[in-house]
Protein backbone atom coordinates (compact mmCIF):
# COMPACT_ATOMS: atom_id res chain seq x y z
CA UNK A 1 0.00 0.00 0.00
CA UNK A 2 1.52 3.55 -0.78
CA UNK A 3 2.07 5.55 1.78
CA UNK A 4 -0.78 7.74 0.76
CA UNK A 5 -3.32 9.18 3.28
CA UNK A 6 -6.99 7.97 2.08
CA UNK A 7 -8.76 11.03 0.98
CA UNK A 8 -11.03 13.10 3.01
CA UNK A 9 -14.64 10.55 1.76
CA UNK A 10 -17.35 12.00 4.18
CA UNK A 11 -18.59 15.33 2.95
CA UNK A 12 -19.46 18.41 4.98
CA UNK A 13 -22.71 17.83 6.26
CA UNK A 14 -24.53 20.43 4.25
CA UNK A 15 -27.89 21.58 6.72
CA UNK A 16 -29.88 22.73 4.29
CA UNK A 17 -31.40 26.46 5.55
CA UNK A 18 -34.19 26.80 7.59
CA UNK A 19 -34.41 22.84 8.11
CA UNK A 20 -34.27 21.73 12.50
CA UNK A 21 -32.61 18.70 12.46
CA UNK A 22 -35.35 16.11 12.81
CA UNK A 23 -36.36 14.07 15.87
CA UNK A 24 -36.10 9.89 15.05
CA UNK A 25 -39.60 8.99 16.67
CA UNK A 26 -38.28 5.82 16.59
CA UNK A 27 -36.13 7.21 19.72
CA UNK A 28 -39.10 7.25 21.76
CA UNK A 29 -39.59 3.48 21.43
CA UNK A 30 -35.95 3.13 22.97
CA UNK A 31 -36.56 5.40 25.81
CA UNK A 32 -40.01 3.85 26.07
CA UNK A 33 -38.57 0.11 26.32
CA UNK A 34 -35.47 1.45 28.63
CA UNK A 35 -38.43 3.18 30.62
CA UNK A 36 -40.17 0.16 31.14
CA UNK A 37 -37.25 -1.76 32.55
CA UNK A 38 -36.40 1.12 35.02
CA UNK A 39 -40.02 1.24 36.05
CA UNK A 40 -39.89 -2.91 36.25
CA UNK A 41 -36.59 -2.97 38.19
CA UNK A 42 -37.45 0.25 40.71
CA UNK A 43 -41.00 -0.70 41.41
CA UNK A 44 -40.62 -4.54 41.82
CA UNK A 45 -37.19 -4.96 42.97
CA UNK A 46 -38.06 -8.89 43.96
CA UNK A 47 -37.85 -10.36 41.76
CA UNK A 48 -36.56 -7.82 39.12
CA UNK A 49 -33.65 -6.27 40.63
CA UNK A 50 -32.91 -9.59 41.67
CA UNK A 51 -32.95 -10.87 37.65
CA UNK A 52 -31.10 -7.77 36.85
CA UNK A 53 -27.94 -8.09 39.23
CA UNK A 54 -27.89 -11.60 38.65
CA UNK A 55 -27.91 -11.34 34.54
CA UNK A 56 -25.56 -8.10 33.83
CA UNK A 57 -22.60 -9.78 33.72
CA UNK A 58 -23.87 -11.43 31.06
CA UNK A 59 -25.20 -8.92 29.23
CA UNK A 60 -21.54 -7.46 29.03
CA UNK A 61 -21.09 -11.36 27.31
CA UNK A 62 -23.20 -10.93 24.74
CA UNK A 63 -21.99 -7.36 24.14
CA UNK A 64 -18.48 -8.51 24.03
CA UNK A 65 -19.05 -11.21 21.86
CA UNK A 66 -21.17 -9.31 19.41
CA UNK A 67 -18.45 -6.56 18.84
CA UNK A 68 -15.80 -8.96 18.91
CA UNK A 69 -17.12 -10.85 16.12
CA UNK A 70 -18.66 -8.27 14.07
CA UNK A 71 -15.56 -7.21 13.83
CA UNK A 72 -13.84 -9.93 12.36
CA UNK A 73 -17.09 -10.56 10.16
CA UNK A 74 -16.70 -7.28 8.44
CA UNK A 75 -12.82 -8.79 7.93
CA UNK A 76 -14.12 -12.36 6.57
CA UNK A 77 -16.66 -10.94 4.43
CA UNK A 78 -14.20 -8.07 2.53
CA UNK A 79 -11.79 -11.21 1.82
CA UNK A 80 -15.22 -13.71 1.31
CA UNK A 81 -16.49 -11.09 -1.23
CA UNK A 82 -13.57 -9.70 -3.00
CA UNK A 83 -13.03 -13.64 -3.72
CA UNK A 84 -15.68 -14.38 -5.04
CA UNK A 85 -15.51 -11.36 -7.71
CA UNK A 86 -11.35 -12.64 -8.41
CA UNK A 87 -11.72 -13.77 -11.78
CA UNK A 88 -9.34 -16.69 -10.60
CA UNK A 89 -11.40 -19.41 -10.82
CA UNK A 90 -9.19 -21.00 -8.02
CA UNK A 91 -9.92 -18.10 -5.78
CA UNK A 92 -13.46 -17.56 -6.96
CA UNK A 93 -14.57 -21.47 -6.45
CA UNK A 94 -12.77 -21.34 -2.99
CA UNK A 95 -14.46 -18.01 -2.10
CA UNK A 96 -17.98 -19.48 -3.31
CA UNK A 97 -17.65 -23.05 -1.66
CA UNK A 98 -16.75 -21.81 1.49
CA UNK A 99 -20.34 -19.37 1.11
CA UNK A 100 -22.37 -21.98 0.02
CA UNK A 101 -21.11 -24.41 2.49
CA UNK A 102 -21.58 -22.25 5.09
CA UNK A 103 -25.08 -21.07 4.35
CA UNK A 104 -26.16 -24.71 3.99
CA UNK A 105 -25.53 -25.87 7.28
CA UNK A 106 -27.53 -23.57 10.44
CA UNK A 107 -25.82 -21.63 12.54
CA UNK A 108 -26.78 -23.44 16.01
CA UNK A 109 -25.11 -26.44 14.17
CA UNK A 110 -22.10 -24.87 13.02
CA UNK A 111 -21.46 -23.43 16.69
CA UNK A 112 -21.99 -26.62 17.94
CA UNK A 113 -19.08 -28.62 15.29
CA UNK A 114 -16.45 -26.06 16.61
CA UNK A 115 -16.63 -26.36 20.02
CA UNK A 116 -17.80 -30.23 20.66
CA UNK A 117 -16.57 -31.62 17.30
CA UNK A 118 -13.72 -29.95 15.77
CA UNK A 119 -11.19 -31.02 18.51
CA UNK A 120 -11.86 -34.62 18.07
CA UNK A 121 -11.39 -33.70 14.48
CA UNK A 122 -8.35 -32.34 14.53
CA UNK A 123 -6.82 -34.83 17.14
CA UNK A 124 -7.85 -37.60 14.33
CA UNK A 125 -6.27 -35.70 11.69
CA UNK A 126 -3.10 -35.30 14.15
CA UNK A 127 -2.40 -38.74 15.19
CA UNK A 128 -3.17 -39.63 11.35
CA UNK A 129 -0.44 -37.65 10.01
CA UNK A 130 1.57 -38.39 13.39
CA UNK A 131 1.52 -42.37 12.58
CA UNK A 132 1.11 -41.85 9.06
CA UNK A 133 4.82 -39.73 8.89
CA UNK A 134 6.56 -39.91 11.97
CA UNK A 135 9.08 -37.24 11.24
CA UNK A 136 6.15 -34.67 11.57
CA UNK A 137 4.62 -35.93 15.01
CA UNK A 138 6.18 -33.01 16.64
CA UNK A 139 3.85 -30.26 14.78
CA UNK A 140 1.09 -32.65 14.29
CA UNK A 141 0.87 -32.96 18.00
CA UNK A 142 -0.33 -29.56 18.44
CA UNK A 143 -3.29 -30.60 16.72
CA UNK A 144 -3.97 -33.47 19.55
CA UNK A 145 -6.43 -32.43 22.41
CA UNK A 146 -7.35 -29.33 21.50
CA UNK A 147 -9.92 -27.80 23.93
CA UNK A 148 -11.45 -24.52 22.72
CA UNK A 149 -12.20 -21.68 24.86
CA UNK A 150 -16.04 -21.51 24.57
CA UNK A 151 -16.04 -17.50 24.17
CA UNK A 152 -13.51 -18.27 21.57
CA UNK A 153 -15.21 -20.89 19.53
CA UNK A 154 -18.14 -19.06 19.79
CA UNK A 155 -16.23 -15.93 17.80
CA UNK A 156 -14.73 -17.90 15.69
CA UNK A 157 -18.41 -19.60 14.74
CA UNK A 158 -20.10 -16.64 14.01
CA UNK A 159 -16.87 -15.09 11.96
CA UNK A 160 -16.97 -18.50 9.65
CA UNK A 161 -21.12 -18.16 9.56
CA UNK A 162 -21.95 -14.72 9.68
CA UNK A 163 -18.60 -14.02 7.66
CA UNK A 164 -20.06 -15.65 4.01
CA UNK A 165 -23.42 -13.75 4.55
CA UNK A 166 -21.41 -10.98 4.61
CA UNK A 167 -19.18 -11.68 2.09
CA UNK A 168 -22.14 -11.60 -0.54
CA UNK A 169 -23.31 -8.23 0.82
CA UNK A 170 -19.58 -7.03 -0.23
CA UNK A 171 -19.99 -8.52 -3.38
CA UNK A 172 -23.30 -7.25 -4.33
CA UNK A 173 -22.21 -3.75 -3.23
CA UNK A 174 -18.83 -3.87 -4.82
CA UNK A 175 -21.02 -5.19 -8.29
CA UNK A 176 -23.27 -2.46 -7.77
CA UNK A 177 -21.06 0.37 -8.70
CA UNK A 178 -20.93 1.35 -12.09
CA UNK A 179 -18.11 -0.69 -14.06
CA UNK A 180 -16.65 2.72 -15.57
CA UNK A 181 -15.39 3.42 -12.20
CA UNK A 182 -13.03 0.89 -12.34
CA UNK A 183 -11.67 1.48 -15.73
CA UNK A 184 -11.82 5.08 -14.87
CA UNK A 185 -9.72 4.27 -12.45
CA UNK A 186 -7.15 1.53 -14.44
CA UNK A 187 -7.34 3.96 -16.95
CA UNK A 188 -5.03 6.17 -14.86
CA UNK A 189 -2.66 4.15 -13.89
CA UNK A 190 -3.85 2.48 -10.76
CA UNK A 191 -3.38 -0.97 -10.03
CA UNK A 192 -6.24 -3.73 -8.94
CA UNK A 193 -5.92 -3.19 -5.51
CA UNK A 194 -5.29 0.75 -5.45
CA UNK A 195 -8.67 1.08 -7.75
CA UNK A 196 -10.40 -1.08 -5.15
CA UNK A 197 -9.30 0.64 -2.03
CA UNK A 198 -9.31 4.03 -3.43
CA UNK A 199 -12.30 4.56 -5.71
CA UNK A 200 -14.40 1.24 -5.58
CA UNK A 201 -14.60 0.44 -1.64
CA UNK A 202 -15.46 3.77 -0.66
CA UNK A 203 -18.38 4.40 -2.57
CA UNK A 204 -19.83 0.17 -2.12
CA UNK A 205 -19.60 0.79 1.98
CA UNK A 206 -22.34 3.54 1.52
CA UNK A 207 -24.56 0.72 -0.52
CA UNK A 208 -24.05 -1.84 2.05
CA UNK A 209 -23.92 -0.01 5.17
CA UNK A 210 -28.17 -0.89 5.56
CA UNK A 211 -27.51 -4.46 4.72
CA UNK A 212 -24.23 -4.26 6.83
CA UNK A 213 -26.77 -2.74 10.05
CA UNK A 214 -29.32 -5.45 9.50
CA UNK A 215 -26.54 -8.13 10.11
CA UNK A 216 -25.04 -6.51 13.13
CA UNK A 217 -28.54 -6.16 14.60
CA UNK A 218 -29.32 -9.80 13.63
CA UNK A 219 -25.68 -11.00 15.24
CA UNK A 220 -27.10 -9.69 18.29
CA UNK A 221 -29.80 -12.01 18.87
CA UNK A 222 -28.03 -14.79 17.07
CA UNK A 223 -25.62 -14.48 20.15
CA UNK A 224 -27.87 -16.09 22.18
CA UNK A 225 -27.35 -19.22 20.82
CA UNK A 226 -24.10 -19.37 22.13
CA UNK A 227 -25.62 -20.35 25.62
CA UNK A 228 -25.61 -24.13 23.65
CA UNK A 229 -22.06 -23.86 24.08
CA UNK A 230 -21.12 -23.19 27.34
CA UNK A 231 -20.35 -19.19 27.06
CA UNK A 232 -22.72 -17.58 30.15
CA UNK A 233 -24.14 -14.70 28.17
CA UNK A 234 -27.57 -13.00 29.04
CA UNK A 235 -29.65 -16.05 27.58
CA UNK A 236 -27.88 -18.70 29.71
CA UNK A 237 -27.72 -16.69 32.56
CA UNK A 238 -31.38 -15.94 32.28
CA UNK A 239 -31.51 -19.77 31.97
CA UNK A 240 -29.24 -20.32 35.02
CA UNK A 241 -31.55 -17.62 37.07
CA UNK A 242 -34.95 -19.39 36.20
CA UNK A 243 -33.55 -22.94 37.22
CA UNK A 244 -32.83 -21.95 40.75
CA UNK A 245 -35.81 -20.02 41.04
CA UNK A 246 -38.51 -21.40 38.13
CA UNK A 247 -39.85 -17.42 38.00
CA UNK A 248 -40.18 -18.43 34.27
CA UNK A 249 -42.40 -15.55 33.54
CA UNK A 250 -40.31 -12.71 35.10
CA UNK A 251 -37.14 -13.77 34.01
CA UNK A 252 -37.79 -14.08 30.26
CA UNK A 253 -39.71 -11.06 30.43
CA UNK A 254 -36.71 -9.35 31.75
CA UNK A 255 -34.56 -11.16 29.15
CA UNK A 256 -36.16 -9.84 26.41
CA UNK A 257 -36.74 -6.50 27.11
CA UNK A 258 -33.37 -6.23 27.60
CA UNK A 259 -32.46 -7.84 24.24
CA UNK A 260 -35.04 -5.96 22.79
CA UNK A 261 -33.61 -2.51 23.96
CA UNK A 262 -29.70 -3.44 22.56
CA UNK A 263 -30.78 -4.33 19.39
CA UNK A 264 -33.25 -1.16 19.09
CA UNK A 265 -30.83 0.92 20.12
CA UNK A 266 -28.70 -0.36 17.58
CA UNK A 267 -30.69 -0.04 14.62
CA UNK A 268 -30.89 3.88 15.52
CA UNK A 269 -27.25 3.72 15.86
CA UNK A 270 -26.95 2.32 12.71
CA UNK A 271 -29.89 4.49 10.68
CA UNK A 272 -27.97 7.49 12.27
CA UNK A 273 -24.88 6.74 10.46
CA UNK A 274 -26.16 5.82 7.35
CA UNK A 275 -28.02 9.27 7.38
CA UNK A 276 -24.68 10.74 8.29
CA UNK A 277 -22.72 9.52 5.41
CA UNK A 278 -25.82 9.90 2.90
CA UNK A 279 -25.59 13.65 3.06
CA UNK A 280 -24.04 15.19 0.06
CA UNK A 281 -24.34 11.96 -2.04
CA UNK B 1 12.42 5.99 -31.02
CA UNK B 2 9.58 5.16 -33.49
CA UNK B 3 7.52 8.22 -35.08
CA UNK B 4 4.59 6.92 -34.19
CA UNK B 5 3.65 6.88 -30.97
CA UNK B 6 0.71 4.16 -31.47
CA UNK B 7 1.26 1.11 -33.33
CA UNK B 8 -1.98 -1.29 -34.42
CA UNK B 9 -0.98 -4.48 -35.69
CA UNK B 10 -3.49 -6.81 -37.05
CA UNK B 11 -5.79 -6.66 -34.02
CA UNK B 12 -8.13 -9.24 -33.36
CA UNK B 13 -11.12 -9.26 -31.04
CA UNK B 14 -14.60 -11.38 -30.49
CA UNK B 15 -16.69 -10.79 -27.78
CA UNK B 16 -18.34 -14.60 -27.55
CA UNK B 17 -19.26 -15.37 -31.47
CA UNK B 18 -19.48 -11.66 -32.24
CA UNK B 19 -16.36 -10.47 -34.28
CA UNK B 20 -15.62 -6.39 -32.84
CA UNK B 21 -12.27 -6.54 -34.33
CA UNK B 22 -11.31 -8.50 -37.41
CA UNK B 23 -7.18 -7.40 -38.46
CA UNK B 24 -6.96 -3.65 -37.96
CA UNK B 25 -3.91 -2.05 -38.39
CA UNK B 26 -3.39 1.69 -37.44
CA UNK B 27 -0.30 3.90 -36.99
CA UNK B 28 -0.84 7.47 -35.12
CA UNK B 29 2.25 9.61 -35.30
CA UNK B 30 3.61 12.46 -32.73
CA UNK B 31 1.09 14.89 -32.07
CA UNK B 32 -1.56 14.02 -34.47
CA UNK B 33 -5.30 14.24 -33.96
CA UNK B 34 -7.18 10.80 -35.60
CA UNK B 35 -10.64 11.12 -35.20
CA UNK B 36 -12.47 7.45 -35.90
CA UNK B 37 -15.82 7.24 -37.32
CA UNK B 38 -18.47 4.92 -38.16
CA UNK B 39 -21.73 3.33 -37.19
CA UNK B 40 -22.12 1.62 -33.98
CA UNK B 41 -21.23 -2.47 -33.35
CA UNK B 42 -18.38 -1.36 -36.31
CA UNK B 43 -15.43 -2.22 -33.39
CA UNK B 44 -14.54 1.72 -33.05
CA UNK B 45 -14.93 2.05 -29.20
CA UNK B 46 -13.44 -1.73 -28.99
CA UNK B 47 -10.23 -0.48 -30.75
CA UNK B 48 -9.56 2.78 -28.70
CA UNK B 49 -10.35 0.66 -25.68
CA UNK B 50 -7.87 -1.79 -26.77
CA UNK B 51 -4.92 0.80 -26.70
CA UNK B 52 -4.90 1.25 -22.70
CA UNK B 53 -5.53 -2.59 -22.64
CA UNK B 54 -9.48 -1.83 -21.15
CA UNK B 55 -9.66 -4.38 -23.79
CA UNK B 56 -7.44 -7.61 -24.53
CA UNK B 57 -6.73 -8.86 -28.18
CA UNK B 58 -6.99 -12.12 -28.83
CA UNK B 59 -4.48 -11.90 -31.87
CA UNK B 60 -2.52 -8.79 -32.91
CA UNK B 61 0.16 -6.02 -31.54
CA UNK B 62 -0.03 -2.56 -29.56
CA UNK B 63 2.92 -0.61 -29.31
CA UNK B 64 2.44 2.71 -27.20
CA UNK B 65 5.53 4.88 -26.90
CA UNK B 66 7.71 2.11 -27.43
CA UNK B 67 6.24 -0.40 -24.63
CA UNK B 68 4.75 -3.44 -26.36
CA UNK B 69 1.25 -4.10 -24.50
CA UNK B 70 1.77 -7.32 -24.01
CA UNK B 71 3.24 -7.93 -20.67
CA UNK B 72 1.09 -7.34 -17.59
CA UNK B 73 3.32 -5.63 -15.98
CA UNK B 74 3.59 -3.07 -18.91
CA UNK B 75 0.21 -2.42 -18.51
CA UNK B 76 -0.06 0.03 -15.51
CA UNK B 77 3.09 2.10 -17.12
CA UNK B 78 1.07 2.52 -20.73
CA UNK B 79 -2.28 3.49 -18.90
CA UNK B 80 -0.56 6.08 -17.05
CA UNK B 81 1.13 7.67 -20.38
CA UNK B 82 -2.53 7.35 -21.77
CA UNK B 83 -5.37 9.46 -20.97
CA UNK B 84 -8.99 8.13 -21.22
CA UNK B 85 -12.10 10.48 -21.51
CA UNK B 86 -15.38 8.36 -21.17
CA UNK B 87 -18.57 8.78 -22.64
CA UNK B 88 -20.10 8.89 -19.23
CA UNK B 89 -17.07 10.88 -17.49
CA UNK B 90 -16.88 8.11 -14.83
CA UNK B 91 -15.52 10.96 -12.02
CA UNK B 92 -15.19 9.33 -8.74
CA UNK B 93 -18.43 10.53 -7.03
CA UNK B 94 -17.70 10.43 -3.62
CA UNK B 95 -14.39 12.75 -3.84
CA UNK B 96 -14.51 16.22 -4.52
CA UNK B 97 -13.68 18.25 -8.50
CA UNK B 98 -9.96 18.66 -6.82
CA UNK B 99 -10.03 14.97 -5.12
CA UNK B 100 -10.93 13.26 -8.45
CA UNK B 101 -7.88 15.35 -10.43
CA UNK B 102 -5.34 14.22 -7.30
CA UNK B 103 -6.47 10.70 -6.61
CA UNK B 104 -3.73 9.42 -9.78
CA UNK B 105 -1.45 12.40 -9.43
CA UNK B 106 -0.62 11.21 -5.53
CA UNK B 107 -0.65 7.49 -5.76
CA UNK B 108 0.45 6.54 -9.44
CA UNK B 109 2.94 9.47 -9.94
CA UNK B 110 3.54 9.72 -6.40
CA UNK B 111 3.38 13.74 -6.08
CA UNK B 112 3.13 15.26 -2.92
CA UNK B 113 -0.07 17.12 -1.93
CA UNK B 114 1.46 21.05 -2.86
CA UNK B 115 2.53 19.67 -6.01
CA UNK B 116 -0.57 17.52 -6.74
CA UNK B 117 -3.05 20.38 -5.86
CA UNK B 118 -0.91 23.28 -7.71
CA UNK B 119 -1.75 20.69 -10.78
CA UNK B 120 -5.19 19.91 -10.42
CA UNK B 121 -5.48 23.73 -9.90
CA UNK B 122 -4.01 25.03 -13.05
CA UNK B 123 -5.60 22.37 -15.02
CA UNK B 124 -9.14 23.53 -13.70
CA UNK B 125 -8.30 26.96 -15.07
CA UNK B 126 -7.63 25.61 -18.34
CA UNK B 127 -10.97 23.69 -18.50
CA UNK B 128 -12.63 26.97 -17.62
CA UNK B 129 -14.31 25.75 -14.08
CA UNK B 130 -12.01 27.06 -11.11
CA UNK B 131 -14.07 27.84 -8.97
CA UNK B 132 -15.49 24.38 -9.07
CA UNK B 133 -12.42 22.46 -6.83
CA UNK B 134 -14.87 21.35 -3.98
CA UNK B 135 -17.52 20.72 -5.59
CA UNK B 136 -18.68 17.38 -6.36
CA UNK B 137 -19.53 15.76 -9.23
CA UNK B 138 -23.47 15.27 -8.84
CA UNK B 139 -23.24 18.70 -8.67
CA UNK B 140 -21.86 19.64 -11.83
CA UNK B 141 -23.51 19.90 -15.24
CA UNK B 142 -22.73 17.10 -17.73
CA UNK B 143 -20.08 19.44 -19.77
CA UNK B 144 -18.47 20.46 -16.39
CA UNK B 145 -18.17 16.55 -15.77
CA UNK B 146 -16.15 15.95 -18.64
CA UNK B 147 -14.38 18.42 -18.56
CA UNK B 148 -13.49 17.65 -14.87
CA UNK B 149 -12.53 14.27 -16.67
CA UNK B 150 -10.45 15.63 -19.17
CA UNK B 151 -7.63 17.47 -16.39
CA UNK B 152 -8.45 14.14 -14.69
CA UNK B 153 -6.55 12.31 -17.27
CA UNK B 154 -3.98 15.40 -18.30
CA UNK B 155 -2.99 15.55 -15.00
CA UNK B 156 -1.38 12.42 -14.82
CA UNK B 157 0.72 14.38 -18.32
CA UNK B 158 0.03 11.61 -20.77
CA UNK B 159 1.52 11.42 -24.05
CA UNK B 160 -1.38 10.34 -25.73
CA UNK B 161 -5.32 11.20 -24.98
CA UNK B 162 -8.08 9.02 -26.28
CA UNK B 163 -11.34 10.13 -26.13
CA UNK B 164 -14.87 7.76 -26.58
CA UNK B 165 -17.99 9.50 -27.71
CA UNK B 166 -16.47 12.30 -25.18
CA UNK B 167 -19.88 14.24 -26.15
CA UNK B 168 -22.56 11.53 -26.66
CA UNK B 169 -24.24 11.84 -23.23
CA UNK B 170 -24.01 15.41 -22.94
CA UNK B 171 -26.71 17.97 -23.91
CA UNK B 172 -27.07 20.08 -27.00
CA UNK B 173 -26.09 23.03 -25.64
CA UNK B 174 -22.99 21.50 -23.28
CA UNK B 175 -21.34 20.02 -26.44
CA UNK B 176 -19.53 23.07 -27.74
CA UNK B 177 -17.62 23.74 -23.94
CA UNK B 178 -15.76 20.43 -23.97
CA UNK B 179 -15.30 20.80 -27.62
CA UNK B 180 -13.54 23.61 -27.31
CA UNK B 181 -11.13 22.14 -24.33
CA UNK B 182 -10.41 19.21 -26.89
CA UNK B 183 -9.61 22.16 -29.87
CA UNK B 184 -7.45 23.80 -27.36
CA UNK B 185 -5.52 20.12 -26.47
CA UNK B 186 -5.27 19.95 -30.44
CA UNK B 187 -3.75 23.15 -30.74
CA UNK B 188 -1.34 22.59 -27.97
CA UNK B 189 0.14 19.65 -30.06
CA UNK B 190 -1.58 16.75 -27.60
CA UNK B 191 -1.61 13.47 -29.57
CA UNK B 192 -5.29 12.50 -30.07
CA UNK B 193 -7.44 9.64 -30.90
CA UNK B 194 -11.10 10.68 -30.59
CA UNK B 195 -14.41 8.26 -31.52
CA UNK B 196 -17.02 10.92 -32.31
CA UNK B 197 -19.50 12.18 -34.68
CA UNK B 198 -19.04 15.81 -33.92
CA UNK B 199 -17.86 16.47 -37.89
CA UNK B 200 -17.22 20.00 -36.63
CA UNK B 201 -14.48 19.12 -34.74
CA UNK B 202 -13.13 16.39 -37.41
CA UNK B 203 -12.65 19.25 -39.65
CA UNK B 204 -11.45 21.40 -37.32
CA UNK B 205 -8.52 19.33 -35.51
CA UNK B 206 -8.42 15.84 -37.12
CA UNK B 207 -5.60 15.58 -39.25
CA UNK B 208 -6.86 12.12 -40.51
CA UNK B 209 -10.45 10.47 -40.21
CA UNK B 210 -10.54 6.49 -39.65
CA UNK B 211 -13.79 5.24 -40.71
CA UNK B 212 -14.48 1.85 -39.65
CA UNK B 213 -17.53 -0.96 -40.32
CA UNK B 214 -17.48 -4.07 -38.99
CA UNK B 215 -14.73 -4.13 -37.22
CA UNK B 216 -12.08 -3.19 -40.41
CA UNK B 217 -10.66 0.03 -41.20
CA UNK B 218 -12.72 0.89 -44.24
CA UNK B 219 -11.38 4.00 -45.27
CA UNK B 220 -8.99 6.34 -43.89
CA UNK B 221 -7.93 10.05 -45.11
CA UNK B 222 -7.42 13.80 -44.29
CA UNK B 223 -11.05 14.96 -43.29
CA UNK B 224 -11.90 16.84 -46.13
CA UNK B 225 -11.64 14.10 -48.76
CA UNK B 226 -13.32 11.47 -46.56
CA UNK B 227 -15.83 13.52 -45.73
CA UNK B 228 -16.62 15.48 -49.07
CA UNK B 229 -15.60 12.92 -51.56
CA UNK B 230 -15.62 9.38 -50.00
CA UNK B 231 -14.43 6.44 -51.83
CA UNK B 232 -15.98 3.63 -50.65
CA UNK B 233 -20.12 3.07 -50.84
CA UNK B 234 -20.21 2.37 -46.94
CA UNK B 235 -18.60 5.62 -46.16
CA UNK B 236 -20.75 7.35 -48.62
CA UNK B 237 -24.11 5.94 -46.81
CA UNK B 238 -22.86 6.45 -43.52
CA UNK B 239 -21.64 9.84 -43.33
CA UNK B 240 -25.30 11.12 -45.71
CA UNK B 241 -26.73 9.35 -42.56
CA UNK B 242 -25.66 11.66 -40.51
CA UNK B 243 -24.35 14.49 -42.28
CA UNK B 244 -27.58 15.61 -43.63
Amino acid sequence: MPDYEAPQTIPKPTTEPGRIARFDPWWLLVFGVVGLLAILIAGKPDPFRRIAVFVTDGIWVTIRITIVSFVLILIAGLIGGLGRIAKNPLIHGAASLYVEIVRGVPLLVQLIFIYYAAPQLLTAIGEGIASAIPALAGPAGLLIGIQLDPFVAAVFGFTICYGAYMSEIYRAGIQSIPKGQMEAARSLGMSYTQSMRYVILPQAVRVILPPVGNEFVALLKDSSLVSAVAVADLTRRGREFMSTTLLSLETWTLVALIYLVMTLFSSRVVSYIERKMSVGK
Amino acid sequence: MENDIIIIEDAHKSFGRVKALTGVSLRVGRGEVVVIVGPSGSGKSTLLRSINHLETLDRGRIVVDGIPLTQAENINRVRAEVGMVFQQFNLFPHLTVVGNILLAQRIVRRRTAAEAEKIAHELLEKVGIPEKADSYPSQLSGGQQQRVAIARALAMQPKVMLFDEPTSALDPEMIKEVLDVMLDLARDGMTMVVVSHEMGFARAAARRIVFMDEGRIVEVGPPESVFTNPRHERTKLFLSRILR
